[in-house]
């Protein structure tokens, strides 16, 4: 089929195919693909605004024992700097996070194998108790494959009991790319795409409602992407789980993985992705353009390619990066990038219900 | 196709397709649309109908010898007194030294220093050709030749000569900002205004230098301000033909107090400033995409709005630099082909006048850049090649130096390389007559003997043909000189004759050059003598490319050549407005050439053979200027 004829058929509103998705792949005319990504968006969300959430990224622990060849973060437990924050820790940075008007905890971890299945529990508990401003938005798939391992509950009993204690939304991260012949390379030791599904396929069960993510630009190929959206695209099909897929390119810097890549990701590569992503998951609401890992203008292109929500305004990582932001809190430069590219912005929470909206040229500082 | 959102810019594609300017009005809708994709697309379209899939960068060095500078403009971080700890100046010597061998352009610009003699300027430019005479320069904003004007009390005529006899080249863009006095006043009241800028860009054209021109954007202007700048620009253009791109600044805040500091202009705001640039500016042949102030990933998307050159290498871009790009200082030459490669562009290393020098990237088919190439790329849509446009001389060379897989090309440049080549059944052909190959004449064909004829720089094979006329038939001794021959300048008096050829010689079609009263179309000559078609240029390929590519491409053209002249009305108003003739006329230009190669053809292709190596023998091919 032609190019042009798939792209007809997806703004048609049927389903594409894993061949036709391939084709779109090899595709290079990225101004194509954005035209029909952003047509089907305006279909699919025709509001003219862009939402964010203010949220925050913490890490409650670094060390890990997985190894993934990828991660610059992860630290061993004897290692001088590594670290495991205290559940009281933990609530005292979420208290100051809920002050400066943080809605969204996105935490995780290493995984960490020295911690009791009780401390994640109360970590959840105690945060819906003492700082009910902030929505738990906690632990990815590999954590709580870990807690399963430290508890010797069932991947099952676990989600059961978390969401007792009061989590009901999970971070889609640690999918990397759903193929295991690239994970038995990156990651070995972090269990195989059948565990991630597995894992996000019980919560979605439960009622839970989680995102999907996906690592590009290291060593895939372009059947392991296609393998990757059409897993995601079956289980959406099965749960309707999923309320966002977030693509994000691999970052070299400082990962053992680095040197074993000949080409990154380019900004071409990543539009082409977030519009693919737009005309072949028929069934998400919503793709988010990452603009922390592929840059603030580039995420604000990404918005005119299919894209419809810009991610968190990562309060904890802005606060290193101060220096470069004295005149603005993260909120304000994020609705700013918003209007910038040309669309109102809407604050949301984390299961995408509006919070509040921004509207282009009213002084942001008045409504903050 | 575009499948417009916002339904205004209907009208505006319709213009642009039919090459039509844009007006004021069409400017102001453009930047209001929130329509990024269609503007991207129609940018996009009129970026490959100039430029192919050529993206060009220069291997180049910025200098600023010093930042001294006697105004204060606002949205200036660079500029200090001279009296404070961090000015600087350098010498004619450690300017040298900064420079190498390799560079093909240096940038100059600076501080406007209170005390340095005119001597210094001069010298600067002169001992640069003396030791690396490689390197054009490309100096001196308008509104430091107009500091020299007035400091030194010279006509900024005088100014402009002397340092063009020194050895500048062409003058950068800078300086323009944004032609509007009421931000003039408010920002940088000290410098000279739009007048005096267009002034000073428009004499340097008169005397034979090029230029560059900018827009500075995203600090207080208005849209109206900018697409004010843009037809300001573009008349002057019309006028002169003398700039050689254009460049949109994104305004960098850095410590200018105007904006906050990390304030950047939107991504959205640079691609369309950058789409609509190239739409508005359509008698501009290049747009600049400036990574260095745009970041890199932007640059690279913008290659698909509009931009078909990224400046280059750059180097010790210290104003940028100081107010915050985040782009490193030097990029280097590989990154800057990484990037065009990745936007699926052909990155084509240029000197400072855009001739090619190399073209890095596999897979590039050659275009010869006229109107009678139509009929084989309208509907050859194939994205496994990319497309470079260039005049038959421009291509042959890099054709010669392996830089092209296969296209259409010159037939003496294909004889140059008929060990590596071979051809597909395909060509330019008169047969009987071409009417785009036209050798006009103050005197008779029989009476050119021992004069001086200017024969386009465009051409490869019709000069050769020319010259087998004039001395295999005739038996004459004539001088040949190359210049540049467009229909839209005045043609030098002191020759007796010229060759015109492609394009420029269908502009003499309604616009016939006054005192050349006699005129001669090649292919009839050659007809009249040999009775026999003539084959300008041949569809080559690479004799080592795989078999079954050849095949795919062969296929590709018969069926390119088959739609094309079985379609009705395919004609776009585009190549009338261009050409200056109706569609009826170019109609019959095309039907009039033959695209495939029959016995006749290949007939007249080895015989000419045989006069191009007498040519060869006799050492006729070494150029007499």
């Amino acid at each position: 089929m032609l190019t042009k004829d798939i792209l007809k058929k997806a703004l048609n509103g049927e389903r594409i195919s894993n061949e036709e998705c391939l084709q779109l792949l090899n595709y290079n005319d990225i101004l194509e693909l954005g035209e029909t990504a952003n047509e089907i968006r305006s279909i699919k969300n025709p509001e003219n605004y862009v939402t964010f959430v203010v949220d925050t990224n913490p890490n409650y622990t670094n060390v890990c024992e997985i190894d993934c060849t990828f991660c610059a973060f992860y630290r061993h437990r004897n290692e001088p700097d590594a670290y495991t924050y205290s559940v009281d820790e933990m609530i005292q940075k979420f208290k100051d996070a809920a002050r400066r008007g943080v809605t969204t905890v996105l935490l995780q971890g290493g995984v960490n194998p020295e911690l009791p299945f009780e401390y994640y529990l109360e970590l959840v508990e105690r945060t819906r108790k003492e700082v009910p401003e902030i929505h738990p938005h906690f632990f990815s798939t590999s954590e709580i494959i870990g807690m399963s391992e430290v508890s010797g509950l069932s991947v099952r009993d676990v989600l059961i009991r978390l969401k007792e204690a009061g989590l009901n939304t999970i971070p889609g991260g640690g999918a990397e790319i759903l193929s295991d012949r690239v994970k038995r390379k990156i990651s070995k030791k972090k269990g195989t795409s059948a565990d991630w599904l597995n894992v996000m396929r019980e919560a979605h069960l439960l009622g839970y409602k989680t995102t999907a993510t996906m690592m590009f630009g290291h060593i895939e190929t372009d059947e392991d992407i296609i393998f990757h959206l059409d897993s995601i695209r079956k289980l959406q099909d099965e749960t309707g789980g999923f309320t966002a897929f977030i693509p994000w390119s691999f970052k070299p810097e400082n990962t053992p993985l680095e040197k074993h890549i000949k080409s990154f990701a380019s900004p071409y590569r990543y539009l082409q992705m977030i519009a693919i992503s737009r005309i072949y998951l028929d069934n998400f609401p919503h793709i988010q353009a990452s603009w922390f890992s592929e840059g603030k203008k580039i995420g604000q292109v990404a918005l005119h390619f299919g894209a419809d929500d810009f991610g968190g305004t990562l309060e904890e990582e802005n606060v290193h990066a101060a220096a470069n932001f004295v005149n603005k809190s993260s909120t304000e430069e994020v609705i700013d990038l918003i209007h910038g590219a040309g669309f109102d912005a809407a604050q949301r929470d984390t299961l995408y219900n509006i919070i509040k909206v921004f509207r282009k040229g009213v002084e942001v500082k008045e409504t903050v | 196709m575009i499948n417009f959102r916002d339904k205004n810019l209907i009208p505006i594609w319709e213009k642009v397709q039919r090459g039509n300017e844009l007006t004021f009005e069409d400017g102001i809708a453009l930047f209001n649309s929130h329509d990024v994709i269609s503007i991207g697309k129609m940018a996009h379209w009129l970026q490959r109908e100039k430029n192919g899939d050529a993206v060009y960068f220069v291997v180049n060095q910025k200098i600023e010898p010093t930042n001294i500078c006697v105004l204060s403009c606002k949205f200036c971080d660079f500029a200090v007194k001279k009296n404070s700890p961090d000015a600087y100046e350098m010498t004619i010597e450690s300017i040298l030294e900064k420079l190498n061998p390799e560079l093909l352009e240096v940038h100059i610009t600076g501080g406007l220093h209170p005390d340095w003699e005119w001597d210094y300027y001069v010298g600067m430019v002169k001992e640069i050709k003396n030791h690396f005479p490689r390197i054009d320069v490309k100096a001196f904003t308008a509104v430091e030749i107009d500091f020299f004007s007035k400091k030194f009390k010279k006509s900024i005529e005088e100014v402009l000569l002397e340092l063009k006899e020194a050895g500048l080249r062409t003058l950068p863009g800078g300086g323009a900002e944004v032609f509007s006095e009421r931000v003039r006043r408010l920002l940088f009241n000290q410098k000279i205004g739009a007048k005096r800028w267009l002034e000073i860009h428009k004499k340097a054209h008169q005397l034979g230098l090029r230029s560059n021109a900018t827009l500075l954007y995203g600090h207080i202007e208005t849209i109206e301000e900018r697409v004010n700048h843009l037809l300001l620009l573009r008349d002057l253009q019309k006028e002169t033909n003398g700039f050689l791109s254009f460049i949109p600044l994104a305004f960098q805040p850095g410590e200018t107090g105007i904006k906050p500091r990390n304030q950047f202009t939107s991504a959205i705001d640079d691609l369309k400033t950058i789409a609509i640039s190239r739409l508005i500016l359509n008698n501009f042949d290049h747009i600049k995409a400036y990574w260095v102030m745009l970041t890199e990933e932007l640059a690279a998307v913008a290659l698909n709005f509009g931009a078909d050159d990224m400046d280059g290498t750059v180097g010790g871009e210290r104003i940028a630099h100081d107010a915050g790009a985040v782009s490193p200082m030097q990029l280097a030459k590989n990154k800057l082909i990484k990037i065009i490669n990745d936007a699926n562009k052909i990155p084509v290393e240029r000197d400072i006048f855009y001739k090619p020098v190399k073209l890095h990237s596999k897979n590039v088919i050659g275009r010869v850049s006229y109107l009678n190439t139509l009929p084989f790329f309208k509907y050859l849509d194939n994205r496994e090649y990319k497309i470079f446009p260039a005049p038959p001389r421009q291509l042959g060379f890099l054709f010669k130096d392996g830089n092209i897989d296969a296209g259409i090309v010159s037939l003496v440049d294909y004889f140059d390389k008929e060990n590596d080549f071979t051809f597909l059944p395909y060509g330019i052909v008169g047969n009987k007559n071409v009417k785009s190959v036209i050798l006009y004449s103050k005197f008779p064909i029989e009476d050119l003997n021992k004069k001086n004829i200017a024969v386009t720089d465009e051409t490869s094979t019709s000069f050769r043909l020319l010259q087998v006329l004039l001395e295999m038939k005739y038996g004459f001794d004539v001088v040949y000189i190359r210049e540049k021959i467009s229909a839209r300048e005045k043609i030098l008096p002191n020759f007796d004759a010229f060759l015109t050829i492609g394009d420029d010689a269908l502009k003499f079609i309604k616009n016939k050059p006054e005192d050349f009263v006699y005129s001669y179309d090649l292919a009839q000559l050659w007809f009249d003598w040999k009775k026999l078609p003539f084959v300008f240029a041949v569809w080559a390929v690479k004799k080592d490319l795989p078999q079954n590519k050849i095949e795919v491409l062969n296929k590709l053209l018969d069926d390119s050549l088959n739609k094309f002249f079985s379609t009705k009305n395919n004609i776009e108003e585009f190549y009338t407005a261009k050409l200056n003739l109706n569609k009826k006329e170019i109609e019959d230009y095309l039907n009039n050439i033959t695209y495939r190669l029959g016995e006749e053809e290949i007939k007249s292709i080895n015989l000419f053979r045989e006069y191009y190596s007498k040519l060869k023998s006799k050492e006729l091919m070494v150029e007499k200027f």
